[in-house]
């Protein structure tokens, strides 16, 4: 049956057995008109750690929610340990031992880490919570994975990174045969991510088959045994990661020669009076911070996830509660104080948050819609929208961003990630803002939209904003960045000039490994 | 690059049309039903009605079901806000239709017309302010508030009339307006349909109707446009307000009499129209137009059991049937959307 599947022999020294433990074959996913993927098949063996890549709407997560049985396919079938299963019927996958880390997280926030590790699986006794049980395969999956959290600690009061081992610590408890992970490492620092990898490298060495998806090359790099690269829901190829390049697989997953290089630092960035200016910033998480932008100027905010930097730019513009201190913009010589967060975007503040489906769009709604919202008034006379403005007005920032395809009545959510943060983007663009907040402005987007994000930020500043970036993507931040402010506990720890940061220098301040430069 | 394929125009209001040029999917019953469906299920019951129920296709008959639908759909009509919001309903429109009412008669009898308005407008712009400040301001649950607010609106109007009815002068303008006719049409017909037009524009062509859809399809990212949400709601409230105060003139113009029990049934009546129309209680998706197509459904239906004999025990099941139905088609529709 696995005569169409490339099988390689196996390297001396791992425990990878010839037959694979789980194989897809021919999978075929529409979701209405559009193909999500198309007929491809993979097949992984027991103690692999089997890559997958693609950019957004490659089809990765989706041929993983097949294989998980989340969702049924329309065409192919998917066998684990040579039985076929259950089309879409999630319980029978995780029974026949495939489990699932969701790209978003899925634990219950009011519930302790005990309960969340054994949700759907509750042990029971006569009916009522065996706590006791549930208690001893909770501390057997977390020590399986090695990490060490108080088991009666709410999932709310958990740092992300620890979230995310909280979850893949549920997957295990359920002792699969095969687990996949979808983009683990997206919110984790490079430290987190170090502890991550080793701890996958531990699992597959005692024969557990993961396949692992992530944007970040370097990482398929470091553990991967294999990698599958997929493109517009294809399969392209599969290869050994020892035969091949990072070079080589990111031509594959954009199936063209590109200029991987994002473009370096700004030429002579021509930096003006300070526009921004937040002093003495105290909210839950942070801790008297002055901080200034100037017209022009890309200043970047890095630090370790959870150092409060999202919470410090939240509280400056007044999107959420501020304790104390105070935030003022100046333009053309006038001086506004920001005393809530509407006075901010009346000043001209633009802000694109960190979660752009919860909080940057209306997914249901089409992205004219979307775009319209901020710009409402100015499309606007006494109320009334000028539908043909708002027609024109859409479409010419559609291209500006590059949306694709360009079709403004379509709903957003039936866009890529990349989409959808060039629709965020677009929507604020249309306010020609003198201050431009981003929140992890690529999160989860693909190369080829990343650059695209990066010449439009660029192309902001030139204009003469004032630019404030938030990113845990460090080679991100210091491509953009003309000043790096590295926070730590709330606190500007360190200011470094972006021409001369670099990670080691970054990090050493995120980390604490170096005190405060005066600062 | 996938062909796109328009499906066919059916007019309606931009809201809609957006709705329809979404690229074309794989049929999906529930989506479909859940859209489209008040179309086809509306013709389908006025055929039936038409060809098996005697007494239906009759010019009286027939006006006799405008003339009830009018002040329903009203109602219905400034609901509508408060659903697309995403704040599911008003209940409240209960206690609103009955004190409109009886204040329109009561008022009027003794300090005249004009006065009687501006009471019923005083009233109705406070039931939007308190519904919306606690619903948008205070983030309460809109179902419990508005279920209280009916208390409270009740409660007030029934100790202060002490449950009497109140009759309206024979040659009053009240009664004057409640039989009149336009050409083979009642004006109340007439009001019905201008209201709903009237609102779907509020709703489709202006900024706050647009800032509802937008704040019922996600309330934080409209928070953070820099939308005064709040607003927001009490204006989505103040709507419901509104067409609840027109629909209580409606109503006891109707009769020329009013009384603090009259309004019984409005608030699901209400609510069956505006979720069988395919608005979302979900929020963010739906129009007033709609709202007409359920309320003349509605209506029909309740006119083919009343017809048939059936009682109001039955007629009252056959409201909480539809609204089951229509809200788990909705949520079928939902889900097909979200994956």
């Amino acid at each position: 049956m696995s005569e169409s599947l490339e099988l390689t022999p196996d390297e001396p020294g791992t425990v990878r057995t010839r037959t694979p433990i789980i194989e897809a074959h021919g999978i075929v996913k529409r979701f209405g008109g559009v193909i999500a993927v198309d007929d491809v098949s993979i097949a992984v063996e027991s103690g692999e750690i089997h890559g997958l890549v693609g950019e957004n709407g490659a089809g990765k997560s989706t041929l993983m929610r097949v294989l998980a049985g989340v969702l049924a396919p329309n065409e192919g079938a998917v066998r684990v340990d040579g039985e076929p299963l259950d089309p879409g019927n999630t319980r029978a996958a995780l029974e026949a031992g495939v489990s699932l880390v969701h790209q978003e997280l899925s634990l219950v926030p009011e519930m302790t880490v005990a309960e969340n590790i054994l949700l759907g699986s509750t042990p029971t006794r006569f009916g009522f919570v065996d706590t006791k049980e549930q208690r001893r395969i909770a501390v057997d999956a977390l020590k399986e994975i090695g990490v060490s959290v108080d088991l009666d600690e709410p999932i709310a009061r958990l740092s992300v990174a620890m979230r995310q081992f909280v979850e893949i610590a549920r997957a295990i408890a359920r002792e699969p045969q095969v687990l996949i992970l979808d983009e683990p490492t997206a919110t984790l620092t490079p430290a987190e991510t170090e502890y991550l990898l080793d701890m996958l490298k531990r699992l597959a060495g005692r024969g557990l088959a993961i396949i692992y998806i992530s944007h970040r090359i370097p990482e398929i790099f470091t553990i991967c045994d294999r990698v599958t690269v997929l493109r517009d829901g294809r399969h392209v190829t599969t290869v050994e990661i020892g035969e091949t390049t990072p070079g080589a697989v990111v031509q594959h997953m954009v199936g063209r020669e590109l200029e991987l290089e994002l473009q370096e630092h700004r030429e002579d960035p021509k930096i003006g009076e300070v526009v921004l200016s937040a002093r003495g910033i105290r909210a839950p998480g942070v801790n008297a911070v002055d901080l200034e932008v100037r017209a022009g100027e890309i200043v970047g905010l890095g630090g370790l996830v959870g150092a409060g930097r999202t919470e410090l730019v939240r509280a400056m513009i007044g999107a959420d509660f501020r304790t104390g201190g105070e935030a003022t913009i100046t333009l053309g010589g006038t001086t506004r104080r920001v005393t809530s967060y509407r006075s901010a975007i009346t000043a001209g503040v633009a802000y694109i948050p960190e979660e752009r489906r919860t909080d940057g769009l209306a997914l249901t709604m089409a992205v004219v819609d979307n775009i319209t919202l901020p710009n409402r008034t100015a499309l606007s006379r006494r109320s009334v929208l000028n539908r043909r403005r708002v027609k024109e007005f859409a479409r010419s920032l559609a291209d500006a961003v590059n949306l694709r395809p360009p079709e403004i009545q379509r709903e957003v959510g039936q866009y890529s990630g990349g989409n959808q943060q060039k629709v965020v983007l677009a929507k604020w663009l249309g306010r020609e803002p003198d201050v431009i907040i981003l929140d992890e402005p690529t999160r989860g987007v693909d190369v080829g939209a990343k650059a695209e994000i990066h010449r439009l930020i660029y192309e902001l500043a030139d204009n003469g904003a004032a630019v404030l970036v938030v990113s845990s993507d460090l080679p991100e931040l210091l491509d953009l960045a003309d000043t790096i402010h590295v926070v730590r506990d709330g606190r500007v720890v360190g200011t470094l000039s972006g021409r001369d940061a670099d990670e080691t220098s970054v990090m050493a301040l995120a980390s604490g490994q170096v005190e405060a430069d005066g600062s | 690059m996938t062909e796109h394929t328009h499906k066919p125009a059916i007019h309606l209001p931009p809201v809609a049309e957006i709705e329809q040029e979404v690229e074309e999917k794989a049929f999906k019953f529930s989506e479909w039903m859940a859209h489209q469906g008040i179309f086809v299920v509306t013709a389908l019951l006025v055929i039936f009605a038409m060809l098996f129920v005697d007494g239906f296709a009759s010019l009286p008959n027939i006006t006799d079901v405008f003339n009830r639908a009018a002040p329903i759909g009203i109602v219905a009509a400034g609901m509508t806000f408060v659903v697309i919001s995403g704040n599911y309903l008003d209940l409240s429109v209960v206690a609103q239709v009955a004190t409109a009412g009886v204040v329109l008669i009561a008022v009027s009898n003794v300090f005249g017309l004009p006065v009687a308005i501006l009471v019923a407008v005083a009233i109705a712009l406070l039931y939007g302010l308190v519904n919306g400040i606690a619903v948008g301001v205070f983030k309460a649950n809109a179902v419990i508030v508005t279920l209280s607010t009916t208390f409270i609106g009740l409660g007030l109007l029934r100790w202060l009339t002490g449950g009497s009815i109140y009759f309206g002068p024979n040659d009053g303008l009240i009664r004057a307006f409640g039989t009149a006719r336009l050409g083979p049409l009642p004006l109340a017909m007439v009001l019905f349909v201008v209201v709903t037009l009237l609102l779907s524009l509020v709703l489709t062509r202006t900024t706050f109707g647009f800032m509802v859809r937008s704040y019922g399809s996600n309330r934080e990212a409209t928070r953070l446009a820099g939308v005064n949400t709040g607003k927001v709601v009490i204006g989505a409230f103040t709507m419901s307000a509104l067409g609840a105060m027109l629909g209580g003139f409606v109503l006891a113009a109707f009769s020329n009499t009013a009384v603090s029990a009259m309004s019984t049934g409005y608030d699901f009546r209400s609510l069956a129209a505006i979720i069988v129309g395919g608005t979302s209680v979900f929020g963010g998706r739906g129009s007033v137009l709609r709202t007409l197509l359920g309320v003349v459904f509605v209506s029909v239906l309740t006119n083919i059991m009343v017809l048939s004999g059936l009682g109001f025990g039955v007629q009252q099941m056959a409201i909480g049937l539809l609204i089951v139905l229509a809200v788990s088609v909705d949520a079928l529709a939902r889900k097909g959307i979200a994956s």
